[in-house]
């Protein structure tokens, strides 16, 4: 698939081939357009059974079980579960803050990793793959499609993000939330540097409307450290002003907002039912994506 | 404090360098972009409280223990309570000692006096300090002592404890001549002394003379104090007066009036008063319940054998100062009452002859009218007093008259008919003065002296003494009765010991001192009874330069009881033989009665010297001078522990950020 154009750096195909092996599943019933691997609210043609339903005319009579009749001298038609494809809208945030990096690799490189591989896979088992670029707006949006050439423009919207602006992802997300209509994962790739409260009201739009949310809270392990030796000039990467401090006197200060900002959005996260993933960029997003993908597994069967 | 090696003081500016650190870190600012800004932005608007208090709390631990370093280096010294006071290492050390009998107090029973425990403390100190030269002053006269080390002075003869009151004006003006001509460079001054007002004479004019002059000295002078002025517990005090020996019939007895005597109102005491005549020994008690109680003529029965001549001394039991609990006295038969008239005007004279005649008890009293031109053959070494009623003495009569003036003689000059310009210890008669009324002497004094009221407390007539006319009077006088206007009536010569003015004569054109008879037969016995205390072969001594000025005259001065030998005679207590005489020596009456100087006179006394004052107290084994930079050096090790323990992250912060840069694994 990659014959035409030069290898994308976000994707490796070693990585992509070991997550093949875990399918990537919604973790609520999908309503797609065509035969997947993954529930639908809808009664299909799959192997799996679901229920004995009365006949009725116009019923199919293909379906009619007859030993039933046998047995009960009434006429039963047998329905199976729906298979179906989901949409992965991938969401990936492309604000300023996402270009930080002290030393290894860049927030908006890792999210570029993330999404990357979410959405070959989700291509590969038969998805359909959107991905929206988020900063004081909706930057770039590609609706989902299930076309591997579709993915390949996936791939060029990756490529091409670049970190800018401020962050105003809850708004987008009620935006996200109104114009999906369809039910569709919706991945989150952020570092969620906005208000707990205000993502909380974003998510349980994106739950009433029926998505399955998951997010990767990606952050740079010296966010999360605060380790500055000298005094320190700090220049906002989304166009704020400067703030100058010295480590000494407010180190356990900043470690006391992080620590209270973490326990409010775990506590949002948890009321709103997003698979949240915290990441620090200095983990193995293969490791990230096989603990997601894992966890999504065990629940599957739910309709 | 003091310093060792002060010049490292000069390092201080250094405690400086961690704000200076801080500061320029704080100039050294990086620039960071940053992503989490809300956080920052939430941290700032955070309580800065505990942190800027830490803060600050490190940075002050710091300077301090770069501080406690520098001072640890430069070797400091504590002194006292840790005094603030300058200094390093002086080039000499005179060490004045207040050897008076009220240091030899103890604060506890069998305990160090405070004289030994002054000289323990002052030879310890000054090895701690390491003065170039130390020197020891305990007598004006010698001057300073230079000793070999500090430990010396513990050990040295001159500096142990005498009988005779200190001097410090004295002292302190003989340390001054010894700076002047010979130390050099930087000198302390160590005057170890109970603050007694009788030693440190605070009115004397000398002081404010000794003050300038050690001001004007070119060398840094440092006075320091070692203050024992804490009174001595309990201290009993006992001293006789009054000795004298009676014949009745074929009896003798000794007559002796004993006084005991305490600072402090305690409470009601009974005191075995001990006396030993002879070997004798007797013992009375006496009741003390105020400050002080009189067993006024003891009647002590001698042996028929008994020499009419001897010595004893009265004694009470151990107490808080040991030097205090003796009193030594010498007896004979008393002298005969024998005094000289010298008059001009044979009437004044013939009143001065029958007054002087007339003996208060049965002594026969001689008196000698002497010519205007026979002094030289006059008994001299017999009388006890001279009356003089005429021009003051010249050349060859000066010299008889200050002769006896040496010897203890008393002499009553009376106004001349006709004033001459002659002086005699710096007093002159000037012009007559007869007011058109008869005055009467205005005010007198009636505490001491010749003219002071009767045992019984009752004032003499002078009043009714009508003064006809009156002789002018200059010099150095201490009026003892006053004229109106403050012309002096009777007056003492303030250069010489036993020499009063009358600025009248007994003649009846003159005054009425002859009519009225009391008060001029009361001035004349007085006079003769103090010139009798030196004939004799007894008498009693008060310890002192005076006394050791006669023992050197005596050729002979032979301890016959009491103070061991020593080279200081005349300064110790004891009886002792000269010639012919028995000179029974104590401390003088003073060494009693004194109370401390308060400590604002004393600082007054040394105002704009550099002074200390260091407190110590009797028997006490700390040494007021010693090293601490080992003090200094723990100060440090603990502000740099303490430093370390505030610059740790809090526990509670360690964990979160744990917690917080591993979420996932947390999680797992």
């Amino acid at each position: 698939m990659f014959t035409d154009r030069q290898p994308r750096s976000f994707l490796d195909p070693a990585v992509l081939a070991r997550l093949a092996a875990v399918p990537l599943l919604a973790r609520r019933p999908m309503v797609g357009t065509v035969s997947g691997r993954h529930a639908s609210p809808h009664r299909g043609s799959s192997v799996e059974f679901a229920e004995y339903r009365k006949y009725v005319p116009g019923d199919d009579l293909r379906r009619l079980d007859w030993r039933a009749f046998g047995r009960s001298d009434r006429h039963y038609v047998k329905e199976y579960e729906a298979d179906t494809n989901l949409r992965l809208c991938l969401v990936l945030d492309t604000s300023g803050s996402m270009e930080f990096t002290s030393g290894g690799v860049t927030k908006i490189e890792y999210a570029r990793r993330i999404c990357g591989a979410l959405g070959y896979l989700a291509s590969q088992q038969g998805d359909a793959v959107g991905i929206t670029c988020v900063a004081g707006g909706i930057v770039r949006t590609l609706p989902p499609r299930r076309s591997p050439a579709h993915l390949r423009l996936v791939f060029d919207v990756l490529e091409e993000a670049k970190p800018a602006g401020p962050t105003r992802l809850p708004e987008v997300l009620h935006e996200i939330a109104e114009t999906t209509r369809q039910r569709a994962v919706v991945a989150i790739v952020s570092d969620l540097f906005c208000e707990p409260e205000t993502l909380a009201t974003a998510f349980s739009h994106l739950r009433f409307r029926r998505h399955d949310v998951a997010a990767f809270h990606l952050l740079d392990p010296q966010e999360l450290a605060f380790q500055f030796q000298r005094p320190t000039r700090f220049l906002d990467m989304e166009g704020g002003g400067a703030i100058f401090a010295d480590p000494i006197d407010i180190t356990d200060r900043y470690h006391r907002a992080m620590e209270a900002y973490l326990a409010n959005l775990r506590r949002v996260v948890l009321e709103s039912a997003v698979d949240y993933h915290r990441v620090v960029t200095d983990q193995p997003y293969e490791q990230v994506l096989a603990r997601f993908l894992v966890g999504r597994a065990a629940g599957r069967g739910l309709r | 404090m003091t310093f060792l090696q002060p010049w490292v003081l000069v390092a201080l500016p250094l405690v400086a360098l961690p704000l200076i650190i801080h500061l320029i870190n704080q100039r050294r600012f990086q620039t960071v972009r940053w992503a989490a800004m809300q956080f920052l932005l939430a941290a700032k608007a955070l309580s800065r409280g505990y942190s800027r208090l830490r803060h600050w709390l490190i940075m002050a631990l710091r300077m301090a223990a770069v501080a406690a370093v520098i001072l640890a280096v430069g070797r400091p010294l504590s002194r006292g309570w840790l005094a603030l006071a300058g200094g390093g290492r002086p080039d000499s050390a005179i060490v004045i000692l207040d050897r008076s009998p009220s240091m030899q107090a103890v604060a506890t029973a069998g305990g160090e006096s405070k004289l030994d425990t002054g000289r323990r403390q002052l030879a310890d100190s000054l090895a701690t300090l390491r003065a170039g030269r130390v020197l020891v002053l305990s007598d004006p006269a010698k001057g300073p002592e230079e000793v070999a080390s500090p430990a010396e002075i513990v050990e040295l003869v001159s500096a142990g404890p005498v009988a005779a009151a200190s001097d410090l004006p004295a002292l302190l003006q003989s340390g001054y001549d010894f700076i002047r001509e010979n130390a050099a460079g930087t000198t302390e001054l160590w005057i170890c002394s109970d603050q007694r007002a009788n030693d440190w004479k605070p009115d004397d004019g000398a002081w404010g003379g000794i003050r300038d002059a050690f001001a004007k000295l070119p060398q840094q002078v440092r006075v320091q104090l070692l203050s024992y002025a804490a009174p001595a517990p309990g201290n009993v005090a006992v001293r006789a007066s009054n000795v004298r020996l009676e014949t009745v019939g074929r009896d003798r007895r000794l007559v002796v009036t004993v006084a005991v005597s305490r600072q402090d109102d305690g409470g009601r005491l009974t005191l075995p008063v001990k006396f030993e005549i002879g070997g004798i020994s007797t013992a009375v008690d006496v009741e003390l319940t105020g400050r002080e109680a009189v067993l006024k003529n003891h009647v002590i029965p001698l042996e028929r054998s008994a020499a009419a001549r001897g010595w004893g001394r009265v004694s009470i039991p151990a107490d808080a100062n040991l030097a205090d609990n003796d009193f030594f006295f010498a007896y004979d038969a008393p002298p005969p009452r024998r005094s000289l008239v010298v008059a001009e005007d044979p009437a004044a004279g013939r009143v001065l002859e029958l007054v002087a005649a007339i003996a208060p008890d049965k002594a026969v009293a001689l008196v000698d009218l002497v010519p205007p031109g026979g002094l030289a053959a006059a008994a001299w070494d017999e009388a006890a007093a001279l009356f003089w009623q005429g021009p003051l003495p010249e050349g060859r009569d000066a010299e008889l008259v200050q002769a006896f003036l040496g010897r203890g003689g008393q002499v009553v000059f009376f106004a001349p008919d006709r004033p001459t310009t002659a002086e005699f210890v710096g007093c002159a008669w000037s012009e007559w003065t007869a007011p058109a009324k008869p005055a009467t002497a205005e005010s007198w004094r009636t505490d001491q002296d010749l003219l002071a009221n009767t045992l019984a407390g009752s004032a003499l007539p002078l009043g009714d003494v009508e003064i006809r006319r009156s002789c002018g009077l200059s010099g150095d006088l201490v009026p003892l009765a006053s004229l109106p206007g403050g012309a002096p009536l009777v007056a003492r010569a303030s250069r010489a010991e036993g020499v009063t003015f009358v600025a009248t004569t007994p003649a009846p054109r003159d005054s009425s001192l002859a009519a009225e008879g009391v008060v001029l037969y009361a001035l004349v016995q007085r006079a003769i009874d103090r010139g009798l205390t030196v004939l004799g072969g007894a008498r009693q001594a008060d310890a002192g330069t005076a006394t050791a000025e006669n023992a050197r005259a005596c050729g002979t001065w032979t301890r016959q009881g009491g103070a061991a030998a020593s080279t200081e005679a005349g300064f110790h207590a004891g009886v002792f033989a000269c010639g012919d005489r028995l000179v029974a020596v104590n401390r003088p009456v003073a060494e009693d009665t004194a109370l401390p100087v308060a400590d604002e006179r004393i600082d007054a006394l040394f105002r704009g010297l550099s002074f200390q004052r260091i407190t110590g107290t009797a028997g006490d084994t700390d040494s007021i001078v010693q090293e601490i930079w080992r003090a200094f050096l723990i100060a440090m090790l603990l502000a740099l522990v303490a430093e370390g323990l505030l610059s740790l992250p809090r526990p509670a912060a360690a964990d979160r950020a744990a917690k917080t840069s591993r979420p996932l694994e947390a999680a797992a």
